[in-house]
């Protein structure tokens, strides 16, 4: 079944005969409800109540989710970015979605970090009374910042009818900063972890680049996935180059990611028996060591790359499923490495420490509140991104 | 050099673990009874030895009030800073609860506090020196393992003690220059 | 130190823990405070400021002395008196908690009747009118139904409040006081009083060398004891502890011996053994102060190092080594008196030659030794009772019952009395044999109890005998200040105001440092409480409304009763009596009440009892080594050991002890203290776990003869392989406590009730359980 879009061109409301969108704006829906009950929860008892962070691991699943989620966003605009500022023909073919996607998903990674953090609306006005400049976190909400507003202004060049020469020109500009911003935005996310005293295994410049790189194989991934999704798994011939080119940039993505990874884990192992080693062996053979082989190591890694290699990613269909695996993998990666970081404990679980630990670690699983936080997220991902598949026009001109 | 440098003494030799400091600490401060809620706890340390030679010690502490301070330093709106004394406090309608300090943190220092819904641990009771009393925990203990006093001064208590003992501190490879000493006896 | 000078920073700081009076005002509803009525814990004059008031902590025994910072009426903080120098300006975690009391949300707050069945905990709230028109009524009722008013049990703890539960209980004329010290010291007094008269204080700021048996200061807190033994400990002090446990206090030890369980007596007439044959006591003050040493001399013969080795599991060198220290270091050596000795059925006789050891190396009344307390006299008002023809006396004086409290294999053993207790306190009674006579309704029925800070329950041993008990009474009335579970089983529950809510009469505190503390009330009591002052005054008013209730006494001696108890004492405010108490010396009320104690001196006092001529309060009047009374009365005048009840293959001993953090099963539903521990555990010794196959966290059952309860494990090297432990104070069974209902086990539940007859102490390490895994 392919997908039938009138070319009258620059109308941007335009709705798509696909069924596609459907089920998945129903699932958006129902998780935006679920997690819309947890908002309640939150704000009637409490994160303390709600959630199951704790005092030894006080970032979790949603922290892990922000971070999927945000990075994969500026993963996004980087590609898109490369699209519009390098004129990199595949990439501008499906530009509208790209930034689409971006923003929805970094809208999507701000309801985690907007529940995450006590007092959201205190930081927008603290981060301009009394900024810590030497804070990471304050260049996390500066660089986020103007990512979401340079994404906003690319949505309306994007959706612009009419467009110009010089619309085109800004497109440029904009789509360079998209893309540098991004890269600051993500590789500071990395250093809003390597700038804890407390946690050796973040430390290293390694941190920033592998967030880079992954952020931009999971750009890559994710259009993969909705462009299958979006052609009822038959992606008209003409984006084939497109996809065949984000195949590429996965696989290469992929491969570098495993490096870094494999230097991380081994350097790591060698500060034995210092908090990094600990953290290593938590993934390896602790308590995230399932996470770790099956979700990291094979999901995000292994099976992807072995499809995109025999496939040369060529077949859609199968970079489709490479790309859903990835994605899934992808979350065990961000997941397990902010978890892992705060597993060894800052004092001995020893009578009285108020510390308890399990063969020498702290414990922390998500708790079913925020499940549903993160059930938020991806409803309002879901919802928003196939709202505008079902209601916008997504396709992308070609250029003249 | 007339500024003041609080710090904390202790000589552990003398603990009995009897826990009045924690509950001193959490009475004056409001510290609420949650799990996980405390800003100083008492640690009883591995047992040594094989039955009959045995040998245990206890570990008080709470906040060092590092003066190469992790917590300060990632502390996107400042609600965390540091006292002209040097005092690590935490200004609760600043606070964001962004965490970042507590992943900062190498003490394990800090804690929600649900009531002010914002971080909370010891401030070495800053708001009763005025009054020229010391810090809850310090005025309680029973042995007086606790000494509270300002390192500027070489006539106070603490610099005496540490004139004349050696001492460890916490995690010094974390090089934060902690304010609480360990008397070595 | 002065801090003085320090401005407060430039930055807006901490918002609740400010001292201005809104921010202490707004911390004020936080957390501990939450579930009281907000209006009623405002205080009820709307009283604004902040204001410090000195007073006493009434969490444990202690009386340390307590500076309550109050702001609008609502207490903020408890802190230590600097100068109440008894307990060396601290205060303990429990005595830090004491802040939660008064708003506790388990508090009880109006007078309970009850209404179901007893037990269930059923109450309806009644007016004190009401409250004291029943009690008053039942005291009639059955002083006619039983023409006896002994029949009515009275049961109370020490405490400031205590002498006017006994104006009240003198009042109505039962003979039958049932006190604590047999659940507790009395052995301890017995032993050492029968050496030298009186029950000493140990000067440990001075001793060089120190003989600790299981007094486990490190966490069985006594003031000025616990702290003096670490914070001003002399350089080079040595302590010797011996325990089966390796506690706080072993673990400050120079030598902790893991003595077998009940065998201490061996070790020191072995130590005793040592210095005699050696020759190193000291002759001249042996000479003059102390009587038969002769025959100690012949007595300690067989009692060498090395047969004591094979009984209590210390090596003789090691025996030998502790003699030769301690009469090394005589006259600053000392063996420490101890205070919970309600250990074993031979307890006396232990602590009988602790004394003997200490006098014949002439460690008495010295700086450094043991040293008789002083104390700073008070004046007292003494008021006339009416002599009641229907008061009979003492049930347990006369009670012969007491050999089936004794092991079987000490039942016969020469030198442990088998009929009644040989010297019972006639104010403390003792515990055990009481409650044995009223079951058995011997020599006459005991019909109504009336409990005053004393939870029967939880602090006797055998407490399925203690509801029997209960079973058998017509009228069952307690006076607390929570719902204990002897007030869960009550008919009726008076609730007291807390100690921060009232005026107590002085107390002189007798010691090495004698002080006089009191307590005046730091807040208005919250909620409908009175003080046992008022519940006595209303109780009495009530009863002279009853004519029968004096109709066996003279009227001319109820006329005099009135005045000068009723109308002088009791229909008086407290402060009154507190002044009245203190008449004797010039400004000491007013000092009490700004400063929160009085003293006479700072300064120790030693020698009094040294000079030529002291009669020591003995038949002799001298420090009887050899007792002439004990003689008389049959029983042996020199300590003799007996080895004691061991266990059956498989069974281990429970032993007693106590934390730091809760007073006997009296604080375990206060949160601050909840937060430190939730439940208690058994400690078993690591091998024994192995072989049973359990893990530390494991629920194991425990199973004495009378009963079993289900507790987590805690597999430790800390204690020997013979014996097991548990902390008291949990596996409550009274549902109005709400944070330890069911959590943990009962000590109560499962001990045995030995006893010890010479004093008539209760013998808690007598018991023998059963561990499975659960
Ligand atoms: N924190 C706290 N302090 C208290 C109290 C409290 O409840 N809590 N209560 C107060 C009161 S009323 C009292 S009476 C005192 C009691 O204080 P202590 O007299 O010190 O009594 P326990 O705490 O019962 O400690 C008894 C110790 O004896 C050990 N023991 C058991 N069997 C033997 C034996 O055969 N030989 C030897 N050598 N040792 C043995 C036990 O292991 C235990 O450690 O504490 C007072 N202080
Ligand atoms: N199993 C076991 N039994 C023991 C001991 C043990 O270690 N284990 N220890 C023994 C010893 S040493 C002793 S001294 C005794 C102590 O025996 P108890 O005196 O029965 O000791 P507590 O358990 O503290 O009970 C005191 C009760 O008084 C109440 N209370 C507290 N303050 C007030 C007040 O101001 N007014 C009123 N009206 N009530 C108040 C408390 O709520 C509590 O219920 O127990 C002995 N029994
Ligand atoms: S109050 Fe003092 S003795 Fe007690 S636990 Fe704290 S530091 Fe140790
Ligand atoms: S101990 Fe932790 S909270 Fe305290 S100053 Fe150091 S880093 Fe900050
Ligand atoms: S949680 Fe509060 S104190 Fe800690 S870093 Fe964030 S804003 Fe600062
Ligand atoms: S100094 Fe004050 S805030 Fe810090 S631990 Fe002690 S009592 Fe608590
Ligand atoms: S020892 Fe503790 S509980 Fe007992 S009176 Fe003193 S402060 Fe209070
Ligand atoms: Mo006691």
């Amino acid at each position: 079944m392919s997908t039938h879009v009138e070319k009258t061109g620059n109308s941007l409301i335009q709705i798509n005969p696909s069924k596609a969108p459907i089920p998945f704006i129903i699932i958006g829906l129902i998780l935006l409800a679920i997690g819309g009950y947890a908002t309640l929860q939150v704000l009637f008892k409490g994160h303390e109540a709600v959630y199951g962070v704790t005092r030894e691991v006080p970032w979790g699943l949603l922290i892990s989710t922000y971070a999927y989620f945000v990075i994969t966003s500026t993963g996004l605009a980087f590609i898109g970015g490369l699209g519009h500022a390098f004129g990199f023909e595949k990439y501008s073919k499906v530009s509208k979605r790209i930034v689409v996607m971006a923003f929805v998903i970094l809208l999507a990674g701000f309801t985690q970090i907007g529940m995450e953090i006590g007092h959201p609306i205190r930081l927008m006005i603290y981060m301009i009374l009394s900024p810590n400049l030497s804070a990471p976190i304050v260049w996390m909400g500066v660089f986020y910042g103007i990512e979401l507003v340079i994404l906003a202004i690319e949505l309306y060049l994007v959706f612009k009818p009419n467009q110009t020469a010089k619309d085109h020109e800004t497109a440029k500009v904009v789509g360079f900063f998209a893309l540098l911003v991004g890269v600051f935005a993500t590789s500071n996310l990395g250093y809003v972890f390597g700038s804890l005293n407390a946690r050796p295994f973040y430390h290293g410049v390694y941190f920033s680049t592998f967030l880079v790189i992954s952020g931009i194989t999971a750009g890559a991934a994710l259009l993969m996935v909705i462009h299958n999704i979006i052609y009822g798994w038959n992606i008209p011939e003409k984006l084939n180059g497109t996809m065949n080119a984000l195949g590429k940039i996965m696989g290469m993505g992929i491969a570098l990611m495993a490096f870094l990874y494999l230097w991380k884990i081994l350097s790591s192992i060698y500060t034995q028996p210092g908090d990094a080693y600990l953290s290593a062996m938590a993934l390896i053979k602790g308590p995230l060591s399932k996470n770790f082989w099956i979700g990291e190591l094979g999901l995000a890694v292994v099976i992807p790359f072995l499809i995109i290699a025999f496939t040369k990613a060529r077949n859609t269909r199968a970079l489709g499923v490479a790309g859903i695996i990835f994605m899934i993998g992808l979350f065990f990666t961000r997941y397990d490495f902010i978890v892992a970081g705060q597993l060894p404990p800052m004092r001995k679980a020893l009578e009285g420490s108020g510390v308890e630990a399990v063969n020498g670690l702290v414990q922390y699983s998500p708790s079913a509140g925020e499940w549903m936080i993160f059930a938020l997220g991806w409803g309002l991902f879901l919802f928003l991104y196939f709202m505008a598949e079902k209601f916008l026009n997504l396709e992308t001109e070609e250029h003249h | 050099m007339n500024e003041k440098r609080y710090a904390i003494v202790l000589d552990t030799k003398k603990c009995i673990n009897c826990k009045a400091c924690t509950v001193a600490c959490r009475a004056e401060n409001h510290v609420p009874h949650e799990e996980g809620a405390y800003r100083i706890w008492v640690t009883a340390l591995e047992l040594q030895g094989k039955f009959p030679d045995l040998h245990q010690d206890y570990e008080p502490s709470q906040c060092q009030h590092c003066q190469n301070t992790p917590c300060e330093s990632v502390c996107p709106t400042r609600a965390t800073y540091k006292s002209p004394e040097g005092v690590v406090l935490v200004d609760y309608d600043k606070c964001i609860l962004c965490k970042a300090c507590m992943t900062a943190c190498p003490y394990n220092a800090r804690f929600v506090h649900e009531h002010h819904k914002a971080i909370d641990k010891c401030t070495f009771c800053y708001h009763r020196l005025p009054e020229g009393r010391e810090p809850a925990c310090v005025e309680t203990c029973p042995t007086k393992v606790r000494v509270f006093g300002d390192l500027n001064d070489p006539n106070s208590q603490v610099s005496k003690l540490l004139d004349t003992n050696r001492y460890y501190r916490l995690k010094e490879d974390r090089n934060t220059n902690p304010r609480l000493y360990y008397i070595i006896k | 130190m002065s801090f003085t000078r320090l401005k407060l920073s430039r930055r807006k700081f901490l918002a609740a823990s400010g001292v201005t009076l809104a921010a202490a005002s707004m911390a004020g509803g936080l957390s501990s405070i939450k579930a009281v009525a907000n209006d009623e814990a405002k205080g009820k004059l709307g009283e604004l400021g902040r204001k410090f008031v000195p007073s006493s902590c009434a969490m444990c025994v202690n009386k340390c002395g307590l500076i309550a910072e109050v702001v609008n009426g609502k207490i903020r903080k408890l802190n230590p008196n600097p100068k109440f120098f008894k307990s060396r300006a601290m205060l303990c975690a429990r005595g830090n908690a004491g802040v939660e009391e008064p708003y506790n949300p388990d508090r009880l707050k109006a007078p309970l009747l009850r209404v179901g069945k007893r037990g269930e905990g059923q109450f309806k709230e009644i007016s004190w009118d009401e409250a004291f028109k029943i009690v008053a009524k039942n005291l009639d009722e059955i002083k006619r139904k039983y023409e006896n008013r002994s029949a009515v049990a009275f049961y109370s703890t020490e405490g400031f409040q205590e002498e006017f539960f006994h104006f009240l209980v003198q009042s109505y004329g039962s003979a039958n006081t049932v006190r604590h010290p047999t659940l507790c010291l009395s052995s301890v007094i017995q032993g050492w009083s029968s050496v030298f008269g009186t029950y000493p204080d140990a000067d440990l700021t001075q001793a060089e060398f120190v003989i600790m048996l299981g007094a486990n200061r490190g966490e069985a807190l006594v003031t000025p004891d616990s702290i003096d033994f670490q914070k001003n400990r002399p350089k080079g002090q040595k302590i010797v502890y011996l325990d089966p446990r390796f506690t706080v206090t072993a673990s400050k030890a120079d030598k902790w011996y893991p003595v077998k369980p009940g065998t201490d007596l061996a070790f020191i007439l072995a130590v005793t053994n040592v210095i005699v044959e050696e020759g190193l006591y000291d002759k001249e003050f042996v000479d003059k102060f102390t009587f038969g040493f002769d025959k100690l001399k012949e007595h300690i013969k067989p009692y060498t190092p090395e047969w004591a080795e094979k009984e209590c599991e210390i090596s003789a060198s090691e025996i030998r080594w502790t003699a030769h220290e301690f009469a090394k270091y005589a006259p600053r050596s000392l063996v420490y008196p101890g205070r919970r000795t309600s250990w074993y059925v031979n307890d006396v006789y232990l602590r009988r030659a602790c004394a003997i050891l200490t006098a014949i190396v002439g460690s008495f009344d010295v700086p450094g030794g043991i040293v008789p307390k002083s104390s700073i006299p008070l004046a007292k008002h003494d008021p006339i009772f009416p002599f009641f023809d229907m008061s009979k006396g003492r049930l347990d004086v006369s009670f012969k019952g007491i050999k089936e409290l004794l092991p079987e294999d000490e039942r016969t053993a020469a030198g442990l009395p088998t009929d009644s207790c040989t010297f019972l306190g006639e104010k403390d009674g003792s515990w055990l044999a009481f409650r044995e006579a009223a079951l058995r309704g011997e020599p006459y029925p005991i019909k109504a109890i009336i409990a005053y800070k004393q939870n029967l329950v939880e602090s006797a041993p055998n407490r399925e005998k203690t509801l029997k008990l209960f079973e058998q009474m017509d009228f069952i009335c307690t006076i607390e200040i929570q719902m204990s579970e002897t007030a869960w089983y009550s008919d009726l529950v008076l609730p007291e105001s807390t100690y921060l809510e009232r005026w107590d009469p002085c107390h002189s505190l007798s010691g090495i440092w004698p002080i006089v503390t009191f307590r005046q009330p730091v807040i208005e009591p919250l909620f409908n409480t009175k003080s046992m002052h008022e519940i006595a005054a209303g109780i009495v008013n009530e009863m002279l409304k009853i004519p029968s209730l004096w109709d066996d006494a003279d009227s001319a001696d109820v006329e005099d009763f009135k005045a000068t108890l009723v109308e002088e004492i009791l229909n008086k405010p407290t402060e009154e009596f507190v002044k009245y108490q203190l008449s004797k010396y010039p400004g000491a009320f007013d000092q009490i009440k700004k400063e929160g104690v009085f003293y006479l001196s700072d300064k120790p006092v030693y020698g009094k009892m040294r000079k030529e001529g002291t009669r020591f309060k003995t038949k002799s009047g001298k420090i009887e080594l050899y007792n002439l009374k004990y003689e008389e009365k049959g029983l042996d005048p020199l300590p003799v050991y007996r080895r004691p009840s061991q266990p059956e293959p498989g069974k281990y001993r429970f032993i007693l002890g106590r934390h730091a953090w809760n007073t006997h099963a009296g604080t375990q539903n206060n949160e601050y203290l909840h937060m430190i521990q939730k439940e208690n555990s058994l400690w078993i010794n690591t091998k024994e776990a192995i072989r049973l196959g359990i893990k530390s966290g494991d629920y194991v059952k425990v199973k004495s003869k009378v009963g079993e309860q289900i507790v987590k494990a805690y597999v430790t090297e800390k204690i020997r392989p013979d014996c097991v432990f548990y902390a008291h104070g949990f596996g409550r069974i009274s549902k109005g406590l709400s944070l330890v209902y069911k959590k943990g086990a009962s000590q109560a539940a499962i001990l045995e009730d030995k006893i010890e007859p010479i004093s008539g102490n209760a013998a808690m390490h007598e018991t023998f359980v059963e561990i499975k895994k659960a």
